[in-house]
């Protein structure tokens, strides 16, 4: 039987640890299927920024996706999320 | 003390660099244009950073609940401003929540079969 390749994405666990460390309360936990959804949600903002520079590149006729493009595409990125 | 939430925080951006290698290593042969490691250190570095505000958004939204475990719902909020990406998030919840059943079901399946077999033996 062929093995299905998992997708690549953030891991249940990392994600619960990274959001964990950045509450302000202590008291605040994460839920699990919260964290699966953020998982997703990482995952997604990555891939934006991964695509909306590699089109950047793309525009520029430039081979590889360099730091001019990522720089070119961050701040609507930032405010469609 | 401060040295070991140093620690753990360098832990996980490693862990966040290591996955954003990954994904950018996909969309690379995807869509055959490849990323500077200058793009993905800064790709890594940018997503730490969203997690944070993410984080504090989540915390934000439970509490406003009067909940102190941030939901599904909160992330669901979070997703509000692009409207693919609120569908895109609200549809993988209801898959999750439908594996979720799906599970429920089957070992309820179980359990009825050994109930049954206890019962016949009884």
């Amino acid at each position: 039987m062929a093995e299905r390749e998992p997708e690549v994405g953030f891991k249940k666990e990392t994600v619960s640890k990274l959001l964990s460390s950045f509450f302000k309360e202590e008291k605040t936990k994460l839920s699990g299927d919260a964290a699966l959804l953020m998982a997703e949600m990482l995952r997604v903002f990555v891939q934006e920024a991964a695509v909306r520079s590699q089109k950047q590149a793309e525009t520029e006729d430039c081979d590889q996706v360099d730091i001019e493009h990522f720089e070119k595409i961050l701040p609507q990125l930032l405010l469609d999320f | 003390m401060s040295v070991d939430r140093d620690e753990s925080q360098q832990r996980l951006k490693a862990a966040v660099h290591f996955t954003v290698g990954r994904l950018c290593q996909k969309s690379g042969e995807d869509h055959r244009r490849e990323f500077s490691r200058q793009v993905i250190a800064a790709m890594a570095e940018t997503a730490f950073r969203q997690s944070d505000i993410f984080a504090k958004d989540l915390e934000a939204f439970s509490r406003h609940a009067k909940r102190s475990t941030v939901s599904t719902e909160d992330v669901k909020l979070l997703a509000r401003r692009s409207t693919a990406l609120s569908i895109y998030i609200q549809n993988k919840s209801e898959e999750l929540n439908q594996e979720q059943r799906d599970l429920k079901k089957k070992n309820t399946g179980k359990r009825k079969i050994r109930d049954t077999e206890e019962e016949s033996r009884e």
